[in-house]
């Protein structure tokens, strides 16, 4: 990521942009800080909101005409806050708290000419800059047409006048102002502010055109004007941009730099802000009970407090990883920025990188597609190139997918007895893992019923691979796929598991690939199937099926068919959670990843059906009753209920991925294979606290045998006085793995195990 | 380079050489990082005990640092 990059995607995320009410006032009032000190009662606080951006805030407090009300998002859900009553009732109850510094004076000899509003603002503003000023009006107090206003008290307007002296501004009432005298002042000063509010009519020399919107310059050179004659009815609010516009072409014009440039931020504009009210209670406006009297402390407290602190945050509402790491897509993208461009030090992003699912779902909710799973691989995929991946993210996971795709799981076959293939059944590595007598059930089934051969691979489609930023192994991966299926004779690829389709499709689209569902769907299920729940199922779709609408129907379809009574939670299909598998998230950070999982499981009270063995068996893991389509699909076997099944741990998938490969290929094309023989057949026994603690701790049974049978086979390993407890270590390749085991008739009972990355000396032996 | 201590008792004894373990200087890496710490170990035939605490703790810390570098 680059510079310019990190720019245009900061700009996507709108969180940072102003609300409404604020990007509608036209010098941009912080109305949500001011609305949030208010309702807390910290009415100083409120009142320094007010005095950082109101030229006179006692004046403007109490007078302004609140053009920013009608956009008050409250409306939607009430009536919008009463903002000018309230900035009235603060200005009303607290004295000063901010006085805006004063720079040094830096020359410029400004004239104003005209005390109204718009004048008195420019003066404030450009003395406020270290110019000096001077504010001219015929009349006999500053004020403009304020002066005519029944609701200005004396003293405030005395107040303002009071401000502008104080930062050093010189005014001068009962000025003589003539047009003789305007070209006089033009020439005796840089600047000629004209404040049409303040001026009598037919006073302002012929040619001077109309005030430029962006700049208020006139037609000749060094002039300036705006005030009520600038355009439009009089607003008060309005008078006050006119003043600070102004203030700030003229600064510019000083500085000699442009006039026009980057000012397109200013006075009241559309806001790309983002929010959503569904669920906000509405709320009636609190109105005083005294009406002459305006509101009490409490009544303004609680009208301050059905603000709604307008935000977009819609993405991290829903996403588990986004709030774990407490960021929004903007904060998020600075921070791997940051982490991926320090040259030395702590790349302190790398597991918040690692963290993320990937899943997209926050790019759907987003009004802008903000891509942080895009983001998050593409910074992956530059730790990998950089070397500065660390080991310990992925290196679980891809050791997983590299045992699938070895020499004890791999399987390409055409169907028995036959030498070509029309079709070709990929269940996918992790469906094997899961349930490998499902998988093979289902494969018998469609060698039944589907015309023209179906063969037969067992493989991994490489998505870890991708997902961890090693595109390279990932490309190798799909390449090997793509031989396979045109040496198989380019059957149509039928796929059970809704990742490996989304690779297929996305990156070897030129392979026929349909979803296994959809094939079903097509198909005669066999009578002896297990009977479906007499409860309703939450339909759980994986996020890898967001972007395969037909997908997600093909699965409702299917459930109708069978009679699987189902229902999705409101954040379902499209805009469906990772279960915690998605992005490696589970092995990157696992307790994020259980997380991920309860969230998804709980976004309703019922049972779940998933057709994705990964969200399977996370979701049982987090304590729903859950089962995979397929289960109700396939001739029933003697496994236990759909429903109860628990998730089998990464060891167990192991070993399920091996005994299928060599069961199919033994019963099914009557090849032999060599029988697990050596340190794979020490019998372990484990109870399942123990086995569970292992799995977590990322060591598999197979980790396991290898350090007994190497400590058995040389006698290194500590012992106990008085116990058979015995505590062996072995580092087969990155790992350091200590098991705490006891010898016994029935095997080895293991009490314990841990690992380390750390290095010993006796290690490198 | 200072050593860091993590020697503590324990009752675990090398099986092979019958003795206990004893205070022992060793070297332990990661990643191109070298550290001078001192662990029980046999006296024997320098069988290195990592506790489960140390291993779960202090080291998985410096491992994550390391590899954040």
């Amino acid at each position: 990521m680059d510079q310019l990059q990190l720019r245009e995607l900061e700009a996507r995320c709108i969180q940072e942009d102003q609300p409404f009410c604020t990007a509608a006032c036209p010098i941009h009032v912080d109305v949500r800080g001011f609305m949030a000190a208010m309702a807390r009662g910290k009415l100083l606080d409120a009142r320094r909101i007010l005095d950082r951006t109101m030229p006179f805030p006692a004046l403007i407090g109490r007078l302004c005409d609140q053009p920013c009300r009608p956009f008050c998002k409250r409306a939607e859900v009430g009536e919008p806050l009463a903002i000018g009553s309230l900035e009235r009732y603060c200005v009303e109850h607290t004295d000063t708290v901010l006085k805006p510094p004063k720079l040094p004076a830096k020359g410029g000899r400004v004239v104003v000419a005209g005390a109204g509003l718009s004048g008195m603002t420019a003066a404030l503003d450009l003395s406020r800059k270290g110019r000096t000023v001077t504010l001219l009006t015929a009349r006999d107090a500053a004020g403009g047409s304020l002066r005519r206003r029944v609701d200005v008290p004396a003293e405030v307007l005395a107040g303002a006048v009071d401000l502008l002296t104080g930062y050093g501004v010189r005014l001068e009432t009962d000025a003589s102002l003539t047009a003789a005298v305007l070209e006089s002042l033009a020439n005796d000063h840089d600047v000629l502010y004209l404040d049409f509010d303040d001026l009598a009519p037919g006073l302002v020399p012929e040619g001077l055109g109309r005030p430029d919107p962006l700049t208020l310059a006139l037609a000749r050179p060094g002039w300036f004007g705006g005030g009520s004659l600038a355009g439009g009815g009089f607003s008060l609010i309005g008078q006050v941009e006119a003043g600070r516009r102004a203030a700030l072409t003229i600064e510019r014009s000083l500085q000699q730099v442009s006039l026009t440039a980057q000012r397109d931020l200013e006075g009241a504009r559309p806001t790309r802000m983002h929010t959503v009210v569904d669920g906000i209670a509405p709320l009636a406006a609190v109105v005083p009970a005294d009406p002459a009297g305006g509101y009490t402390d409490d009544e303004a407290r609680q009208e301050a407090g059905r603000c709604l602190q307008c935000e977009c945050l819609e993405c991290v509402k829903q996403c588990v990883y986004l709030r774990e790491y407490k960021e929004y897509p903007k904060t998020l993208v600075r921070k791997i920025f940051n982490s991926e461009t320090i040259v030395q030090g702590t790349r302190s992003a790398n597991r918040m990188i690692n963290g993320c699912s990937l899943c997209g779902q926050c790019t759907v909710i987003c009004p802008n597609d903000f891509p942080v799973a895009e983001v998050c691989r593409a910074s992956r995929r530059s730790m990998v190139e950089t070397g500065h991946m660390p080991p310990s993210a992925h290196e679980f996971a891809l050791d997983d997918m590299a045992f699938s795709r070895s020499e004890h799981c791999r399987l390409a076959r055409h169907q028995p007895g036959t030498s070509t293939s029309r079709y070709l059944f990929y269940p996918g590595c992790q469906l094997v893992g899961s349930v490998p007598d499902t998988v093979r059930r289902t494969y018998e089934l469609l060698c039944a019923q589907l015309p023209g051969g179906v063969g037969l691979l067992l493989d991994c489609c490489g998505i870890p691979a991708h997902w961890s930023g090693r595109d390279d192994q990932f490309t190798a991966i799909l390449d090997e796929f793509t031989a396979e299926v045109e040496r198989l004779g380019r059957p149509t690829v039928v796929v059970a598991c809704s990742s490996c389709l989304w690779v297929f499709g996305t990156f070897a689209p030129h392979v026929a690939t349909r979803s296994l569902w959809e094939v079903l769907a097509e198909l005669e299920l066999p009578a002896d199937r297990p009977p479906v729940p007499p409860t309703v199922l939450a339909l759980h779709h994986p996020c890898t099926a967001r972007r395969q609408p037909e997908l997600r129907a093909g699965v409702r379809a299917l459930c109708d068919r069978v009679g699987l009574a189902t229902v999705e939670a409101e954040l379902a299909g499209e805009l469906a959670d990772c279960c915690g598998y998605g992005g490696l998230m589970q092995f990157a950070n696992p307790a994020l990843g259980s997380k991920a999982a309860a969230v998804k499981a709980e976004r309703s009270p019922h049972p779940g059906l998933a057709y994705c063995a990964m969200c399977r068996d996370n979701l049982a893991d987090s304590g729903r009753p859950v089962a995979h389509l397929l289960d109700y699909l396939v001739a029933a076997g003697d496994e236990d209920d759909p429903l109860a099944r628990i998730n089998p741990g990464y060891s167990e998938r192991h070993e399920n991925r091996a005994r299928l490969r060599r069961r199919l290929l033994a019963e099914l094309w009557q090849e032999t294979t060599a029988e697990p023989a050596g340190e794979a057949t020490l019998p372990l026994v484990m109870d399942p606290a123990v086995r569970a603690l292992l799995d977590r701790r990322h060591i598999l049974a197979e980790d396991v045998r290898r350090v007994i049978h190497r400590a058995e086979t040389t006698g290194r390993y500590l012992v106990q006085p008085g116990s058979d407890r015995r505590l062996a270590s072995f580092r087969p390749v990155r790992v350091t793995y200590w098991i705490e085991y006891e010898p016994t008739a029935a095997g080895f009972v293991v009490h314990n195990g841990y690992s380390h990355r750390m290095q010993l000396p006796e290690d490198t032996l | 380079m200072s050593t860091f201590s993590f020697i503590e008792a324990t009752e675990w004894h090398c099986a092979g050489c019958d003795r206990p373990l004893v205070p022992t200087p060793v070297k332990v890496s990661y990643l191109h990082s070298v550290f001078n710490v001192e662990l029980m170990a046999c006296p024997g035939c320098g069988f290195v005990y990592v506790p489960e605490s140390l291993a779960l703790g202090k080291m998985l810390e410096v491992e994550q640092l390391l590899e954040d570098k």
